[in-house]
């Protein structure tokens, strides 16, 4: 099934469109898609290791804004952002 | 009462007036206007701007609950809060933020304003990516959002 990753902040480096696609198996959970993105950044970004931990150290939230943790199931076609470290003032 | 929004810097700009104008009210007694502004020196860089990037949806709600949990920690019931945070290019000097709060006495409103300033920092997904003079740029590390 697909899911995208809406990126924010820093993870916004990892595509011009702000967001990513990602095939995955059903029933997959938030900890999935962290690996999905890893291997993204393997794959195209050769391992950069400032983008993994960038990514390990991320929260993830539902469309409608709450904060999910790792075991997380998604949906068919669910939207996902990313949430890196905050700093706003 | 809550004002609370985000505003785009390529169509608006931060404006203290629109607090002033929201806040007054005789039921006040003291009024704290916070207003973050973008410096020019950062970890010995010379900046020129930051974009601000944010959830904005999201930030909206981070401004209502931490306006809500202000009642709960706080204690202080008769209040106004005016929050404002730009998104886009800001340069330096300019405002990034407007945080008003106005209480019946001086001590809750600084209080007020001081707690909700903390909070913005901890809970609302904001990003800030500086620019430098030497045109390179960079996201700026921040801290685990908090629930």
């Amino acid at each position: 099934m697909k899911v995208t990753v809406e990126l924010h902040g820093a993870t916004k480096d990892l595509s011009k469109n702000n967001f990513l696609e990602f095939e995955i198996k059903k029933n997959s959970s938030i900890k999935d898609i962290k690996i999905e993105i890893l291997e993204f950044i393997e794959k195209k970004f050769k391992g950069n290791q400032n983008l993994k931990k960038l990514i390990e150290s991320s929260a993830f939230c539902s469309e409608d804004d709450e904060i999910i943790s790792e075991n997380y199931k998604m949906n068919e076609n669910q939207k996902i952002g990313i949430i890196p470290p905050i700093g706003g003032g | 009462m809550l004002h609370a929004k985000i505003i785009d810097s390529s169509k608006e700009k931060i404006d203290i007036l629109k607090a002033e104008k929201f806040l007054s009210s005789s039921n006040f007694g003291a009024i704290i206007y916070f207003v973050g502004t973008v410096r020019d020196l950062n970890e010995n860089k010379k900046v020129t701007g930051i974009t601000y990037d944010s959830r904005d949806t999201m930030v909206i709600k981070s401004f209502e609950e931490i306006y809500k949990e202000s009642e709960t920690k706080l204690k202080i019931k008769d209040k106004a809060v005016f929050i404002e945070h730009v998104k886009g290019y800001v340069a330096v000097k300019e405002k990034s933020i407007i945080i008003g709060a106005a209480c019946k006495h001086r001590d809750e409103a600084y209080n007020l304003s001081r707690f909700i300033i903390e909070e913005v920092k901890k809970k609302s997904p904001i990003w800030k990516k500086e620019h430098y003079t030497n045109e390179e740029s960079e996201w700026l590390k921040g801290v685990s959002i908090q629930l």
